[in-house]
């Protein structure tokens, strides 16, 4: 049965997701966006959220919650509407922790776990995506090589989130001419590891790239992701996807309503703009935006949370959130007209944001 | 320490309040409930005493329809241990809820209850006071400090033109200004473990209780449209429109 009610759990993640994002990350994105560090007291805050360490099994010292792509989505959405940068840095652990709780032997799962248990923020980040033109997921080309006491690793990576920041960096990379992705754990200190000076961004500036280059860097044996036995990586890249279409949906319904509440204050020629149809149009398709990207992320998720493969449907709401996310923020700097432009309003912000939201792969998980 | 909590659901303070045709309420359709903002103050600081203590037990209570259980969930989310619903599915006025909030008392025998000084909807700021009366323990209303030393409580209260600092023995009823502190988020864990607390309800009927309502509602209005303001030409005009035209010199 297809239902659109989040369980009352949902409602109350939902809810402290939506309190956190406009007390704690909305009134900090500007400042952050203008170059300001992150403020200690947000990331301390968000720590006691528990967004890495609520889903750790209780065996490491983590709550045990149960894994949801469509709690995740709601989740991702409510932070996103804060501010996609913050939600995005503030959440990056998560790519390095989910995998390994998901797909890590239990020797992983004992080794990396335990850090993010803490109170605090811990960094956490995977490396996907690769600066070449024809780069997609199914031509990743950075090797892993077997060796006879370990795996050498050849390749370069880009946007890797917090990649400075991190212990240890989840690399996927391909096994030799072998098809299919794997994931390896990769401590950001070892040989061969090079990492870049943060990457400078048109937008999400809340969130530090890096560029990681892997030039014959050995790691041990058991480094791979799940041993073996290896990782589902198709089911890993939809995660991905619907995370970043339920944040493009909340960033797009902050820009929708910002705009919306805009054209019923500014008037001209003695009525409020908003109902003249030019802007009224605009601000109808926006809403009907919204409310597709979040339904199309919710049916992935729905798949996934039923262990369906996902593929499609989380290719096409990513395909879809990547020009709508767009469109939406596009169209909020338009309602604004030049207020849009300047950077008194967030509009042009979230249009840099969302640029960014529509190229990247990778940011985050559900 | 044990402390009991009386909360109330109410209207998000963000939500656009729009008054029935007919004045008999406000249209609840599209409406976000939340924990009376005075009340989570209450809950957030039961839990400082108790962090600070070490120890104590903190009870919630709420007293409406089955549906009150998700505002208790949400406490019980933030760190309460455990709650009580005395469900009611017909409107109570403040006389009843603090009735029935002293069986609860008598029942728990708490250290301590604390509440917000009003709830946002109806403003009625009685509740608290009432039970303090019934029960005949001392109260301190509009608290914006709480203090314990030598087995006494010290409140401080904002009033008229400064500070008013009160001391008094336990069992007492300790009502919360906004200035007290901020609220926590309910973490992801402790929404996990809310799960698991218990949610105790009890049928109001079966406390045997006068409820009857010894107040009530005629009619709801919105306030009046502001108008638009005017712009005068002098100060002597303006002086003279607030004599002749809005009378209030």
């Amino acid at each position: 049965m297809i239902s659109f009610e989040p369980t009352e759990e949902q409602q109350m993640i939902r809810d402290t997701a939506a309190a956190f994002a406009r007390n704690e990350l909305r009134p900090a994105a500007r400042a952050v966006d203008e170059g300001e560090t992150i403020p200690d007291g947000l990331i301390a805050a968000a720590s006691k959220l528990g967004l890495v360490r609520a889903w750790l099994p209780e065996e490491h010292g983590g709550d045990g919650l149960m894994r949801s792509a469509l709690t995740g989505a709601m989740l991702m959405e409510e932070l996103a509407y804060g501010d996609l940068a913050l939600a995005a840095h503030l959440t990056a652990p998560r790519l390095f922790a989910f995998p390994i709780i998901e797909m890590g032997t239990s020797a992983q799962r004992s080794r990396y776990l335990k850090p993010f248990a803490s109170g605090n923020f811990v960094a956490g980040s995977s490396a996907l995506v690769e600066p070449r033109y024809d780069f997609d997921l199914q031509t990743i080309a950075t090797t892993a090589r077997q060796e006879r006491d370990g795996w050498i690793l050849d390749g370069e990576k880009c946007i890797v989130p917090l990649a400075g920041e991190s212990e240890s960096i989840l690399i996927y990379a391909r096994r030799g001419e072998e098809d299919g992705v794997s994931g390896f754990i990769v401590p950001r200190e070892a040989a061969g590891v090079l990492i870049s000076e943060p990457e400078k961004n048109m937008g999400l500036k809340g969130l530090k790239t890096y560029e990681v280059k892997l030039a014959g860097c050995r790691i041990a044996a058991d480094a791979q992701l799940g041993g073996d036995a290896g990782i589902n990586f198709a089911r890993i890249a939809s995660q991905m996807r619907v995370a970043a279409v339920a944040m493009a949906a909340g960033l797009a319904r902050a820009a929708f309503e910002y705009a919306r509440d805009y054209a019923k204050e500014r008037r001209a020629f003695g009525a409020p703009i908003a109902t003249r149809q030019a802007i009224a149009f605009m601000l109808a398709e926006m809403a009907i935006e919204v409310d597709a990207m979040r339904l199309l992320a919710w049916e992935a998720a729905w798949h996934l949370d039923r262990g369906e493969d996902a593929a499609k449907e989380s290719y096409l709401a990513k395909h879809y959130a990547s020009a709508s996310a767009l469109k939406v923020t596009d169209n909020a700097v338009q309602v604004l007209g030049g207020h849009g432009y300047i950077r008194e309003h967030p509009v042009e912000m979230w249009l840099r944001n969302a640029r960014g939201l529509a190229i990247m792969e990778g940011l985050a998980i559900v | 320490m044990k402390i009991l909590v009386p909360v109330k659901r109410v209207p998000d303070p963000a939500t656009t309040i729009r008054v029935l045709p007919d004045g008999s309420g406000i249209a609840t359709d599209n409406i976000k409930w939340v924990i009376n903002p005075f009340d989570e103050i209450a809950i957030e600081e039961a839990l400082r005493i108790k962090e600070k203590q070490g120890s104590g037990e903190i009870v919630l209570c709420s007293i409406g329809q089955i549906t009150w259980q998700e505002q208790l969930r949400t406490g019980l989310a933030m760190g309460a241990d455990r709650a009580i619903l005395v469900k009611s599915d017909q409107p109570l006025d403040t006389l009843a809820i603090a009735r029935i909030l002293v069986k609860v008392v008598n029942d728990e025998k708490p250290d301590l209850v604390i509440l917000g000084k009003q709830a946002i909807d109806d403003d009625s700021n009685q509740v608290g006071q009432m039970m303090a009366e019934m029960l005949g323990w001392p109260q301190a209303t509009f608290a914006s400090q709480i203090e314990f030393a030598d087995g006494k409580c010290k409140v401080t209260r904002e009033v008229d033109g400064g500070l008013e600092t009160i001391a008094f023995p336990l069992p007492a009823v300790v009502t919360t200004d906004l200035r007290l502190n901020e609220p926590r988020y309910a973490s992801l864990p402790g929404i996990m473990k809310a799960r698991k607390k218990e949610l105790k309800e009890i049928a109001a009927e079966s406390l045997g209780i006068d409820l009857a309502p010894r107040l009530r509602i005629k009619k709801l209005t919105a306030p009046p449209k502001r108008e638009a303001g005017r712009k005068v030409e002098s100060a002597a005009e303006l002086v003279q429109l607030l004599h002749s035209d809005a009378k209030v010199i």
